[in-house]
């Protein structure tokens, strides 16, 4: 998930969706979880459990969340991840293991009969299922939006987009990473109903008189998903730290210190595993019955709980911009 | 430099046009009169205006910008009675607006323009119809469309040389045709498109009812609706996008 301390130095601006247009490709892990949650804490389980006990909240948190992107001009390109990154496995193994602990918790409030600790920690312990990623995709492609396969992280991908493909405009990530992965503007918070953060990755680097290696570097030493960061080491120390050493093994010579793999994980920043064979057609014609019926009809999901979003989703597309003509 | 004397009732209708679509504007001082462009935050729809300095009773300008809160500067006009004339002073220091009413005086603190949404392209538009009708019909019509349905099709039937409105609601209809004899001019071209009924509804508040407008349409496409106010010195040219046809 990235380091949240690159908060500390990233150059983050408040906009309101409706300033943005064009295309954002976004983490589609990430963002779908959101939702995932926000739908399991909101929404009564029957509204998206079949009769043979199969959940499919995706649906809903999906229906939901798509129209602020059409109703505001962003179209989302939706990233999805690949296979788990090598030196990741920890990081993994790390997550599963709190998962069970929550799991634990879980049935244990259960039995003790604690309904609000149910929900709350139900709404923590919801994952990604293969049943979720398939309907997710049978979903997003009835309504004709956009999704690319990762080799690898989607993060990484949606990044790597954003820098090198014109028509793509924004990465849609909560991750700091990206920042890392040198996307250009990154934007976070899309799933919060309020404004989003956007994060600028050339003024992060001229706010700090730094390279986008020696970011890499800094963030390095303070810790990445593919390694412990130096004990004593938060982003402004390890901002000065680079300054004056000019670049990571500088500063871990000064300190003689040593770090795991350190090219390696460089290179997962400016190299990752990432493909050039996709396509983006930010021009949408969904098939709105044809999503209407595979929600309501074939997983039983209670017209009333998405038909609000679907007239949304279709006031959207049938209203042209002027734009269109300029 | 701004310094300008002009008719409350035209200054009225200049910001009257620009406020159906948006809360703010940039107004370009040139020394040959005013100019306003802007479109409303979902792209939908556009004003293109300009009011001559020939309008004014005085007007002296050499190339300005300025950024207004709309509704602020219609509520001071609005102070004015009609017939009764309005002075309006910039103060390049400051950057506000001294407005003068009659001994009443009004210091309009104004917007940075910078922060106002940019001013869109105009669209370019090859429309194969025009209409010219009494603003007093197509508010009969905007009316009559709104008691059925949240949108309207305006068209030309070139064959019959006819201007025709559709509004098909869940239940009711509407329909209205003008033919030939009832239009101030047509060129008849095959034109229909279906617009939004908040839109035109708003546009149609600006429109005079008793002068002509200026209809351009075209199939599937942005109409063009242009007046002239300020006894022809001024000149509004609204921009709707359409609606995508379903069936």
């Amino acid at each position: 998930m990235g380091n949240a301390d690159l908060r500390q130095l990233a150059v983050i601006e408040e906009v309101g969706f409706d300033e943005l247009d064009g295309v954002v490709a976004v983490d589609a892990h990430n963002w779908l979880y959101k939702y995932l949650t926000t739908t399991v804490r909101f929404t009564r389980d029957d509204a998206y459990t079949t009769a043979d006990g199969t959940e499919v909240p995706n649906l809903i948190g999906v229906v939901q969340g798509l129209p602020k992107f059409f109703e505001n001009d962003l179209t989302p390109v939706f990233v999805f991840d690949g296979r788990v990154v090598g030196l990741k496995d920890e990081e993994v193994e790390e997550r599963r293991e709190e998962r069970e602990r929550r799991e634990e918790k879980l049935e244990a409030a259960r039995e003790a009969g604690d309904a609000l600790e149910v929900a709350r920690l139900d709404s923590q312990t919801q994952r990604l299922t293969d049943v979720i990623h398939e309907t997710t995709r049978e979903l997003l492609s009835l309504l004709d939006v956009p999704m690319v396969e990762a080799p690898a992280e989607g993060e990484a991908q949606a990044s790597y987009m954003a820098r090198v493909d014109d028509d793509v405009d924004y990465v849609g990530s909560d991750d700091y990473d990206c920042l890392l992965l040198g996307a250009p503007l990154t934007l976070r918070q899309l799933t919060s109903k309020g404004d989003v953060e956007r994060m600028d990755f050339e003024a992060t680097l001229a706010e700090h008189d730094v390279t986008w290696e020696q970011l890499v570097d800094v963030g390095i030493l303070c810790g990445t998903d593919f390694n412990e960061g130096l004990t004593g080491y938060g982003p402004k120390t390890a901002l000065t730290a680079v300054r004056e050493h000019g670049d990571l093994w500088g500063v871990l010579d000064a300190e003689d210190a040593y770090i795991d793999d350190a090219d390696r994980i460089r290179e997962l920043f400016f190299d990752p595993d990432v493909t050039d064979d996709y396509t983006v057609d930010a021009d949408l014609d969904p098939d709105l019955d044809g999503a209407r019926a595979y929600l309501t009809e074939e997983w039983d999901i209670p017209v009333d709980e998405v038909e609000r979003a679907f007239e949304r989703i279709e006031e959207s597309v049938t209203q042209t911009g002027l734009d269109r003509w300029t | 430099m701004f310094k300008a004397i002009v008719s409350a009732d035209t200054l009225r209708d200049t910001l009257d046009s620009v406020s159906v679509l948006v809360d703010e504007c940039k107004i370009h001082l040139n020394d040959d009169g005013i100019e306003i462009r802007a479109v409303d935050p979902a792209n939908v729809g556009m004003v293109d205006l300009t009011l001559s300095a020939d309008a004014f009773e005085s007007y002296e300008a050499d190339g300005g910008l300025i950024g207004v809160d709309l509704s602020r500067l219609e509520d001071i006009a609005g102070m004015a009675d009609a017939g009764q004339l309005v002075q309006l002073e910039l103060d390049e220091e400051t950057r506000k607006l001294h407005i003068q009413i009659e001994g009443l005086e009004y210091t309009l603190a104004l917007i940075d323009p910078d922060s106002i949404r940019q001013e869109p392209d105009l669209p370019d538009l090859d429309l194969p119809a025009q209409v010219v009708v009494e603003g007093a019909d197509i508010d009969r019509a905007v009316r009559a469309a709104d008691m059925v349905s949240d949108h309207i099709a305006l068209g030309v039937d070139a064959e019959n040389e006819r201007f025709y409105v559709d509004a098909e609601g869940d239940t009711d209809d509407v329909h209205l045709e003008l033919e030939r004899e009832d239009l101030i001019d047509l060129e008849a071209g095959d034109a229909r498109s279906l617009f939004s009924l908040d839109y035109l509804k708003d546009m149609n508040k600006a429109f005079p009812k008793d002068a002509e407008v200026t209809l351009e349409l075209g199939e599937e496409f942005p109409v063009k609706m242009h007046f002239d106010f300020a006894e022809g010195l001024g000149s509004v040219t609204f921009m709707l996008a359409p609606r995508i046809q379903s069936n």
